[in-house]
């Protein structure tokens, strides 16, 4: 870590070392090849209560801040991914209801935050990131708001109890709701398979006439895409912790393995080649490293952070992939194959490049920051 | 009945690179970062449960220099509920005597206290002294080396010590100290909340004039103990050697050591 840690983060990020390597470790190669969330790890992340991290500690949370967030899904990653990345998809919806729910909605869902799972909808099957391109919609009945359509590839989908959701109020206007898996109406959709990552279950929830009060909308109507984004920047800030804590892994297998490993008597770690491999990883963590840290900083110092987490996310999703890609050379015919965790590292890392945004996006996104941070 | 139990906690070395004053001959403990003794989270573990099933509160002590504070933060963050430094330059340089006696005074000072839980031995001096000793001081039933607590009744217990060639269960009537093994429990993580709550929370600071005290039982004047040498063994000679993955090498390989050592 680059920013030195206050003392009560110094021991948040000793408990979480500690405990992800105690609990989440054994887990990792199960959690790949049965593509399962293990109940009674989730049991334990709950019960130590690092679903509420970032929740107020006037609503029973932990009320850390971003730093230390980012740091806590940096100190997972390292042990499995994809369960860092569960914990990011509840802590940016949480985030979101932080700063954009009003006190009743607060009241009500930020100290079951503690306790559930909570995930944010966005895309649907006809539009990714296209949210003008919508037609799940809420209409304003009364006192109340009916909502209707379907949100798919949601991060926590089919787990999250709790759901952020983008919903179209007019032609061009979208506005955020909060929906619960408990309302009439809330169905779950398919679960999806994937590639990698796959102790995060990525699903599709179906709203048919979900009726909610005025508090269940977050911020204004159409204030939507700003929650949208919001939520994306948030969540890119933890794409780099991710992406660095995968470099991490991969890095100690490596190192492990190249000074076990021997060729003509020697370790492997002795040869050039082998050695630029591991300096390759190092400059891909300690780069990406960089930059989340350097977003999460400026998050805490409530400065303009969409812009290096953004870079976060892009450069750390790439370095990530090229890291394990290298890491996959090293170990060779082990590095390929499935009873190494080499493999599903690289798998893992692949879902950065497109999850919260794809590096085609990112592209467009930090060109026009640049621009506008130019004056 | 609400239990009050005092749980004494040390910070010990984080690494085994410790420094020694080369004149007392004596741990410098303002030198390396700290951790708690790993015996003493079982300790504390052994009181949240016993609070947990009577109610009451737990209090932790601890006696070294202001640096000592993180580690009685650290059982905030499990779940204790206060927490006082004993720390003073009086108290500098004592040896288990002494630190026993600041303790016992300081236990007799807090609101009637039911039990008192110490781990087994600190992992860096090692004596497992301190606790006989404040039982002793207090006058109080010792039982050390614990592996199992079942309490009976709010007043007596029932625990099983565990020993290098048996185990022996007692029962032991309030007030008592326990001086604790690993074996007695899983000690609890501490939660992100407590962590935070914890730096919410003041420590107490107590020096020698906020107890009892004979001050010619305090520091180097009350200690008895003189270390004449402090040495470093000889380092072992490298006992584990790894032959690698591929398992035919490594049988292979195997096979020659132990046929060089006359093993096979």
């Amino acid at each position: 870590m680059s920013i030195e840690l206050k003392e009560h983060q110094q021991m948040l990020h000793q408990m979480v070392t500690d405990f992800a390597h105690k609990e989440v470790k054994p887990f990792d190669m199960v959690i790949d090849k049965q593509k399962s969330y293990p109940k009674s790890l989730w049991n334990k992340i709950i019960n130590v209560g690092l679903l509420g991290l970032i929740v107020p500690v006037e609503h029973g949370g932990a009320d850390f801040d971003a730093i230390a967030e980012a740091q806590t899904i940096y100190d997972i990653a390292q042990k499995n991914a994809s369960v860092a990345f569960t914990l990011e998809g509840h802590y940016k919806t949480v985030d979101q209801l932080k700063k954009y729910g009003n006190k009743n909605l607060q009241d009500i869902y930020l100290p079951q935050a503690n306790q559930r799972i909570f995930g944010f909808g966005s895309t649907e099957p006809q539009g990714g990131s296209n949210v003008m391109g919508h037609t799940a919609n809420a209409v304003k009945e009364g006192d109340y708001w009916i909502l209707n359509g379907n949100k798919t590839m949601i991060t926590n989908g089919g787990l999250a109890e709790v759901y952020l959701v983008l919903l179209k109020t007019a032609p061009n206007e979208l506005s955020c709701f909060l929906v619960d898996q408990d309302m009439p109406g809330f169905k779950f959709g398919k679960q999806e398979e994937f590639f990698g990552m796959r102790g995060t279950p990525v699903g599709e929830i179906f709203l048919e006439n979900v009726r909610v009060t005025n508090d269940y909308l977050l911020g204004k109507v159409g204030q939507g895409v700003e929650i949208g984004d919001s939520a994306h920047y948030d969540a890119r800030i933890n794409m780099g912790a991710i992406a660095a804590g995968i470099c991490q892994h991969a890095l100690e297998i490596v190192i492990e393995y190249a000074n076990q490993r021997k060729a003509i008597d020697k370790p492997i770690v002795e040869l050039f080649s082998i050695q630029n491999k591991i300096a390759e990883i190092a400059i891909a963590k300690q780069n990406t490293q960089l930059l989340y840290e350097e977003a999460a900083k400026l998050k805490v110092q409530k400065k303009l952070y969409d812009k290096v987490a953004t870079m976060a996310k892009s450069y750390g999703s790439r370095a990530a992939f090229s890291a394990c890609d290298h890491a996959l050379q090293v170990l060779g015919g082990y590095g390929y194959s499935t009873e190494y965790p080499v493999e599903h590292l690289l798998r893992d890392a692949r879902a950065l490049q497109i999850a919260e945004g794809s590096l085609e996006k990112m592209v467009i996104e930090i060109s026009k920051a640049v621009e506008r941070d130019r004056g | 009945m609400n239990l009050h139990i005092v749980v004494c906690v040390k910070q010990v070395p984080v690494s085994n690179n410790v420094k020694i004053d080369p004149v007392t001959k004596n741990l410098v403990r303002s030198s390396e970062p700290g951790v708690m003794n790993p015996f003493d989270q079982n300790a504390i573990e052994a009181a949240l449960k016993l609070k947990h099933r009577y109610g009451g509160k737990v209090t932790l002590i601890s006696m070294g220099p202001k640096n000592f504070e993180i580690t009685l933060r650290q059982g905030l963050a499990m779940g204790c509920d206060d927490a006082i430094l004993l720390s003073s330059r009086a108290f500098g340089g004592a040896d288990t005597l002494a630190t026993g006696y600041v303790l016992s005074q300081a236990i007799k000072a807090l609101d009637k206290v039911h039990l008192v839980f110490f781990g087994r031995q600190s992992i860096d001096a090692d004596t497992g002294q301190v606790g006989p000793i404040v039982a002793e001081f207090l006058d109080w039933p010792q039982v050390t080396y614990v592996s199992k607590i079942t309490p009976l009744s709010e007043e007596i217990i029932e625990a099983t010590r565990l020993m290098e060639h048996m185990e022996q269960t007692i029962e032991v009537k309030l007030p008592a100290i326990f001086t604790v093994r690993s074996e007695l429990n899983e000690p609890r993580y501490p939660t992100p909340r407590n962590i935070q709550l914890s730096y919410q929370k003041t420590i107490e600071t107590w020096d020698e004039h906020s107890m009892n005290l004979d001050l010619n039982r305090i520091g180097i004047k009350g200690s008895p103990t003189v270390v004449r040498k402090v040495w470093s063994p000889s380092k072992p000679k490298k006992m584990t050697q790894s032959l690698g993955r591929d398992v035919d090498h490594a049988v292979q390989q195997l096979l020659v050591i132990l046929r060089s050592q006359n093993i096979l």
